[in-house]
């Protein structure tokens, strides 16, 4: 009974004890392959959103559905490991070395060690990093190759969806730019379910197939790129507004070239 | 110097005082870092226990060793043997530097990368043998430095109720109002003390990640 | 394989205890902190060394009873020298009772069974309570025994030490033993100031012990506990059962100690060096060889 769907929200909410919700009777359907981006300001919501999806949070009402099973029935483990997390940090282990840090999921998944050297090295390749990088610490590397190492790791099993919160946020604009335009070639190429979260409007013009815009915990718009230029939402319109107009009718101009 | 010269003379005593006092030292550091660490540990994965369990410690720490010494003495199977009673004394002395440490080594490590590791399906036990301890190892190094210098200074007290080890030079050298005989037991103390603080301080620095 | 390390070095450090005691051929000599102790320590030590071929180590000046017994549980300590009465009520927390030779059945009997040690024959003297009067009056009243004296004492003052008045076999229970009334109630000194004090007749009968060196020094008299109502506190070499086996020749070099000192023997003995401030090894080599023990 596939119905495409990898990931759906059904109406899901969360809070803490004593506090307002910070995200309100969310529903969304996110079908396979897509990349998806959930947009807003700090405090929207879309990190905890993001959380709700491999259980690093359970949602406090409604359900949120991996591959058409609610993550509270999920073994919490097996659906991590099945889904890849790229956070804005990296948190890669300093104490491992780079192609340690990885394979980390291979490694605990019981992989044979020669696959999992062989699925580094392709790693490696695929995320743009030179072999040589491979037995160095991730403190002897800049920000742009700890976070090429955080997209490979989050990779290295394999997943089918992938999880990324501002992972090109603590980065210089030069190379905030370059690891975009990759990222957006690698994922034409293996065509995974992304769900990115990010507050750059023109990240998510960039990256998106939709964007998910999030204000106070609630979904208040979804649409394509193009759609999301020309609608006329409040919310939509604060946030275009926010950005000088100049730069969205270049954006525009990019975003008709690359669909063709 | 006359000292010295005793110490030669008798270095046989020295050397079995000064096994006697590494005994007590350590099979006490050795059992604190068997209960200590796990207690550390579990602390940080119920953190209401926080209270109970460093308080306790804390004031055990501040019960007078010799008072410690007296109050076992009455015990069961404890308080018949000297040693074993100095062993226990000096465990639980040993145990708040090694909870605490642990405790603060394990919440030291980068929140980034301990919610990296669960997010990508680290079970609990993973994250805290493969992430926590190794990165969290100096913290507690540092904790078994400082409780073994601790137990190093406590044991010599530990000869005023039978114990053995180094002390006993000392109050022995009190009592035949003999100072070479008080410095045998006081120098070679004071330069285990040194020591331990040194070697391991080395071993702390070594297995430091980064 | 950060951790293999550390591991390492702990064992070491657990090990080194182990090497540096190789007890194969030596025994260790201990007493506790009083020149009584000292003497017979030191006697025990020198005639070990003379009788066998162990090395001898000496670990004197332990502080007390308790130190002493946990010395030789521990493993310590091989051999040191206690009093029968001391280790019946002290040590086997036994109530005191008995004759001389009872006492020194049941504590060698308990010695055995609780902790693995055993006594050696006794040295021959008893060090208790002494009731001590001048040797003058005793020679012209002709006083040989408690009982005898008790008629005398009703006109006598007496002096004590703090602890023979705490004691329960202490003060009381001499004067219900002996039915014992003085002049007046009995004066509280230091110990150290009781035999001054008698010489220097501001009182006529104390609680000193039998082993006192100043006792023939200052020409005082000690009369007889006809009554037995003193425990006796008689010397002897306690060993750890775990060594005799392993050096049976110490069992015959101690055979040899027994019995030959007596209560005026320690006295002279303790007055060499207390009185006289005599070394103790001098003083017990001397005593050895005039007991044709040692050369």
């Amino acid at each position: 009974m596939q119905n495409g769907l990898a990931i759906e929200f059904r109406d899901a909410s969360f809070g803490l004890p004593g506090s307002p919700e910070m995200v309100r009777g969310l529903t969304l359907a996110i079908p396979r392959g897509e990349m998806l981006i959930l947009l807003g300001r700090s405090g929207s919501g879309k990190t905890t959103s993001l959380k709700l999806i491999n259980r690093l949070l359970t949602p406090t009402g409604g359900e949120v559905r991996v591959e058409n099973r609610a993550t509270t029935e999920w073994d919490e483990i097996k659906l991590r490991r099945g889904i890849g997390y790229v956070i804005q940090e990296a948190g890669l282990f300093p104490h491992f070395t780079i192609e340690r840090n990885i394979a980390l999921v291979p490694k605990i998944e019981g992989w044979d060690g020669d696959k999992i050297r062989a699925r580094v090295t392709e790693l490696m390749g695929l995320v743009g990093l030179s072999a040589e990088v491979a037995k160095r610490y991730p403190r002897a590397l800049s920000g742009g190759q700890r976070q090429r190492v955080g997209v490979a790791r989050a990779l290295a099993a394999d997943p089918p969806i992938l999880l990324m919160d501002e992972p090109f946020a603590a980065l210089d604009p030069i190379t905030r730019a370059e690891l975009q335009k990759e990222f957006l070639q690698l994922q034409q190429r293996l065509r995974k379910t992304v769900v990115f979260v990010t507050h750059d409007f023109r990240e998510a013009l960039l990256l998106a197939d939709r964007i998910a815009l999030m204000d106070s915990g609630k979904l208040v718009a979804l649409h394509t790129p193009k759609e999301f230029l020309e609608s006329n939402n409040q919310f939509v319109r604060a946030y275009r507004e926010a950005f000088s107009n100049d730069f969205v009718a270049d954006l525009k101009a990019q975003r008709r070239k690359e669909v063709v | 110097m006359n000292f010295w010269h005793f110490m030669v003379h008798n270095r046989r005593q020295v050397l079995d005082l000064t096994g006697e006092h590494l005994w007590l030292v350590g099979a006490s550091i050795f059992l604190a870092v068997l209960v200590g660490i796990p207690l550390g540990i579990l602390v940080t994965r119920v953190p209401r226990l926080n209270k109970v369990v460093l308080g306790s410690a804390n004031i055990i720490q501040t019960i007078p060793s010799l008072a410690l010494f007296g109050f076992l003495l009455p015990a069961p199977w404890i308080g018949e043997r000297a040693d074993r009673l100095a062993i226990l004394a000096l465990m639980l002395y040993a145990l708040l530097p090694l909870i605490r440490n642990t405790y603060t080594g394990i919440r030291g490590v980068d929140p980034a990368v301990v919610e990296a590791g669960r997010g990508m399906g680290m079970t609990d036990r993973q994250l805290l043998f493969q992430v926590e301890l190794p990165l969290a190892l100096g913290v507690i190094l540092a904790g078994i430095r400082v409780a073994t210098v601790l137990c190093v200074g406590l044991a010599t007290i530990a000869a005023a109720i039978g114990a053995g080890g180094l002390g006993e030079f000392i109050f022995r050298g009190l009592s035949m109002v003999n100072n070479d005989v008080i410095l045998a037991g006081a120098v070679p103390a004071a330069l285990l003390a040194i020591l331990a603080d040194w070697s391991l301080g080395w071993l702390e620095r070594r297995l430091s990640p980064q | 394989m950060s951790l293999r390390p550390v591991c390492c070095t702990l064992i070491l450090l657990l090990l080194f205890p182990g090497c540096a005691s190789s007890r194969k051929d030596r025994v260790v000599v201990g007493c506790k902190n009083f020149t009584e102790q000292l003497i017979l320590g030191e006697i025990i030590a020198q005639q070990l060394e003379a009788k066998t071929h162990l090395e001898v180590d000496r670990r004197f000046y332990l502080a007390g009873t308790f130190i002493a017994h946990q010395a030789i549980v521990g493993g310590r300590v091989d051999i040191y020298p206690e009093y029968t009465g001391t280790s019946l009520t002290a040590v086997l927390k036994h109530q005191p009772g008995g004759d001389r030779q009872q006492v020194y059945d049941a504590v060698r009997n308990g010695y055995l069974q609780k902790f693995h040690l055993d006594l050696g024959p006794p040295f021959g003297f008893n060090d208790t309570f002494a009731i001590e009067i001048r040797g003058a009056d005793a020679r012209q009243l002709s006083l040989k025994t408690i009982s005898q004296a008790a008629a005398y004492t009703p006109k006598w003052r007496a002096g004590f030490g703090y602890e023979f008045m705490e004691r329960p076999d202490g003060y009381k229970g001499l004067v219900q033993a002996y039915g014992l009334r003085f002049a007046e109630d009995p004066r509280i000194m230091d110990l150290g100031l009781l035999t001054r004090a008698l010489k220097d007749r501001q009182v006529d009968l104390i609680a000193g012990n039998t082993t006192d060196g100043l006792i023939p020094a200052l020409d005082l008299f000690v009369l007889e506990d006809d009554r037995h109502y003193f425990p006796p506190y008689e010397a002897v070499p306690v060993i750890r059962k775990e060594t005799l086996d392993l050096h049976p020749e110490i069992g015959p070099a101690l055979k040899e100690l027994a019995g030959c000192i007596s209560d005026a023997e320690m006295q002279a003995l303790n007055y060499s060096v207390d009185g006289q401030h005599r070394d103790v090894e001098v003083v017990a080599r001397e005593f050895l060889q005039k007991k044709g023990l040692v050369r």
